[in-house]
């Protein structure tokens, strides 16, 4: 049985349950990196070029711990999830960076996603990705089935219940009795996340950002705990179609809960991201028309738990005191 | 309608050319003043942080425009994956932020650019015949070509003559004499004359320079003001330069030549397929192309020029240093914090191991 490496990193956290469904439909094992450690961060920080935007210096680290693992390491290509629509230079160079960066990698099994060219070529794009486990092409396609059905129910547990990607991952991967409970509705304030889910969910990364705040009597909302659809409106609503493809996670997500009157919205965004230099900043407008409490925090491999534990207390007491002198 | 245009190296040439053919009328054409470090702290003001150079050039050249009197600004857009994509959206919440009543006019850069480009001259030239717009077209054109033409000569003159200087004087001249010319016969004419001029600088007859190769995003290559004169500093240092990237270039195939089917990078691409199989969007897989036709091609060495955290290149910086086919590469990334005399310092210790480098292989 052939081994498929998987990092736990990137578009990890949107896909997983989608590219396990399908490895396993298809007769194949998969194999996922550790959550982010120190090892992992110094290793990919060692190879990446000094700009490279963190996530994708991970991502190298992840491939390195995954290097002797596996037969194979799974990297797509993402270029395109809708007309016209795009993702970041760096996820569509992924593969050939990784050839270029990590030699001992595995056979790189890279699909090309792009969407823009239209369905029929996912549908080559997912056959010849699954033909280095079976010719049966009604298999691939079965395989393919399932693995939209595994994604599509992930969403609509995260959205439903109210959970993060992580909680849903870890029960879907463990035991019953450790089945998360439904989210506390007691804490006095709600903040909106916004980010990509590789840089809200690393702990590694943010410091532990999401239970921090959690821990501080926050409760926190991030895009995946809205609908797609609703996000995708609230994006619409704003008037221009979206250049990038996770720009409804993003712009939309901070109009959808400006919308529903969150207390404060926390961007999160690690330094040198190229689409988030310019999304961010439609958010923080749109937060300002609002009169919503916005703080953005920028991440990065420098960035100390201190600092930011400072800045998160600070914002918290002047969502705290705005309240009280609004109410 | 009071159309005003951001700069990009010497765009603004063509741009004038046809002001001076097609006159202004209802509809003008506003040319901001050249980019300056006031262009670059409005830019910087006015940005996101993180938002990169060119974002931040084009911005403060639309708000100066602005202050003119523009009322309608125009940019490109490029359906890609860099952040280009972006611009108009950004720029436009800015401007008017700012208190700039001014609409946006994009200006698609990878699809349909030709009608896209004609329609807007046309409209900017207040509805004058076709006939009109295509010699006013042909002869801002012939500017523009004539201009990239001399810097091409210049380029060999910088970094072999005798007493430094002289070819950068040529030059200036040359400039404003083309932009002077009121005729096509006349660019013609200007460019030969100093051609001939350039002929008759005095040379190091033993002179064998150091060739260096330029590659890169395309904004900070050909926009002197963002790569702060880079070609100029490695002429200083006795280097030979040559650039493939250029703006009549662009003009050649992308206006014109690309609708009959021929693909000016497709060399290039064939170049950098064992290292990078698909395009990243900006100019990312012609860099790592480049390199490698160039280190076949024998250069010295190749200067690779990116904004800082610009993501294709960023893709093609981290790709470069595996290719088989071997040749120095600098990086030099520019923001608003970058100082010329540390880019020089750069330069100085890049081409003193080209010049090593060369003598080892030669033995």
């Amino acid at each position: 049985m052939f081994k498929v490496g998987i990092p736990r990193a990137l578009s990890y956290y949107q896909y997983l349950p989608a590219w396990e469904a399908f490895f396993e439909a298809l007769g194949a094992e998969t194999v996922v990196s550790p959550p982010t450690n120190k090892a992992i961060f110094t290793a990919g920080n060692s190879r990446a070029v000094a700009e490279t935007c963190l996530p994708v210096k991970l991502f190298f680290g992840h491939v390195i711990s995954l290097a002797n693992k596996c037969d194979y390491m799974f990297i797509p290509a993402m270029r395109s999830l809708g007309k016209k629509a795009y993702y970041c230079s760096k996820f569509i160079g992924l593969p050939d960076m990784t050839r270029a960066l990590v030699p001992e990698c595995p056979p790189i099994l890279d699909p090309e996603i792009d969407l823009n060219k239209g369905r029929r070529n996912l549908y080559s794009a997912i056959y010849d990705l699954g033909r280095h486990f079976s010719s049966d092409k009604s298999r691939i396609k079965k395989a393919a089935k399932q693995a939209e059905k595994a994604h599509l129910a992930y969403r609509k547990e995260m959205s439903d219940r109210g959970i993060t990607p992580i909680q849903a991952l870890d029960e879907m991967h463990r035991d019953e009795d450790k089945l998360y409970s439904e989210p506390d509705t007691s804490p006095s304030l709600s903040v909106a996340l916004i980010g990509h889910q590789y840089v809200i969910y690393d702990d590694y990364i943010n410091h532990r950002l999401i239970s921090r705040l959690q821990a501080m009597g926050v409760r926190v909302f991030t895009p995946e705990m809205a609908e797609q659809e609703a996000l995708d409106i609230a994006m619409t609503k704003l008037g221009s179609a979206p250049h990038w493809s996770f720009e409804a996670d993003i712009i939309g997500a901070g109009e959808y809960y400006l919308e529903a009157k969150v207390d404060g919205i926390i961007s999160v965004a690690v330094f040198g991201c190229g689409p988030d230099s310019m999304m961010i900043d439609m958010v923080r407008h749109r937060a300002s028309e609002f009169r919503t409490p916005f703080l953005h925090l920028s991440l990065d491999e420098h960035t100390s738990e201190g600092g930011l534990v400072t800045r998160l207390e600070a914002f918290l007491d002047m969502v705290k005191r705005r309240r009280r002198v609004c109410a | 309608m009071r159309v005003g245009i951001p700069h990009c190296g010497n765009a603004y040439v063509m741009a004038e050319a046809l002001v001076q053919k097609l006159g202004n009328g209802k509809n003008e054409l506003i040319i901001p003043p050249p980019t300056s470090h006031r262009t670059l702290d409005l830019g910087v003001k006015y940005s996101p942080v993180e938002a990169c150079l060119p974002f931040k050039l084009t911005l403060g050249n639309l708000i100066e425009a602005c202050e003119l009197g523009a009322d309608t600004l125009v940019h490109a857009r490029g359906t890609g994956v860099c952040r280009l994509g972006y611009y108009v959206k950004e720029q436009e919440q800015i401007v008017h932020d700012l208190g700039y009543d001014a609409r946006f006019l994009t200006l698609d850069v990878s699809q349909n650019k030709f009608r896209s480009i004609m329609s807007l001259i046309k409209e900017v030239a207040n509805d004058a015949p076709w006939p009109q717009i295509i010699s006013a077209l042909y002869f801002a054109m012939e500017k523009l070509f004539t201009l990239d033409k001399m810097e091409k000569a210049i380029h060999r003159v910088r970094a072999v003559e005798l007493e430094k200087g002289r070819a950068n004087q040529i030059h200036r001249e040359a400039v404003k004499a083309i932009s002077e010319a009121k005729m096509v016969g006349q660019v013609k004419n200007t460019a030969k004359e100093y051609i001939r001029k350039l002929d008759q600088v005095p040379k190091d007859p033993t002179g064998d320079p150091v060739k260096v190769s330029i590659v890169g995003e395309v904004f900070v290559v050909l926009d002197p003001f963002a790569n702060m004169d880079i070609e100029m500093e490695l002429g200083k240092l006795g280097v030979e330069v040559e650039r493939t990237m250029s703006l009549s270039r662009w003009v050649k195939y992308r206006l014109f030549l690309n609708y009959l089917g021929v693909n000016e990078w497709k060399e290039v691409h064939k170049a950098a397929m064992p290292y990078l199989k698909r395009n990243v969007g900006g100019d990312g897989w012609e860099s790592v192309g480049e390199k490698v036709v160039r280190a076949r091609e024998g250069y010295d060495g190749v200067i690779h020029l990116a904004p800082f955290t610009c993501m294709p290149e960023i893709v093609a910086q981290n790709i470069m240093p595996s290719t088989k086919e071997d040749i120095p590469v600098l990086t030099v990334l520019y923001d608003e914090q970058m100082a010329r005399p540390g880019m020089i310092t750069r330069l100085e210790a890049f081409v003193d191991l080209l010049k090593f480098r060369r003598r080892r292989m030669r033995k």
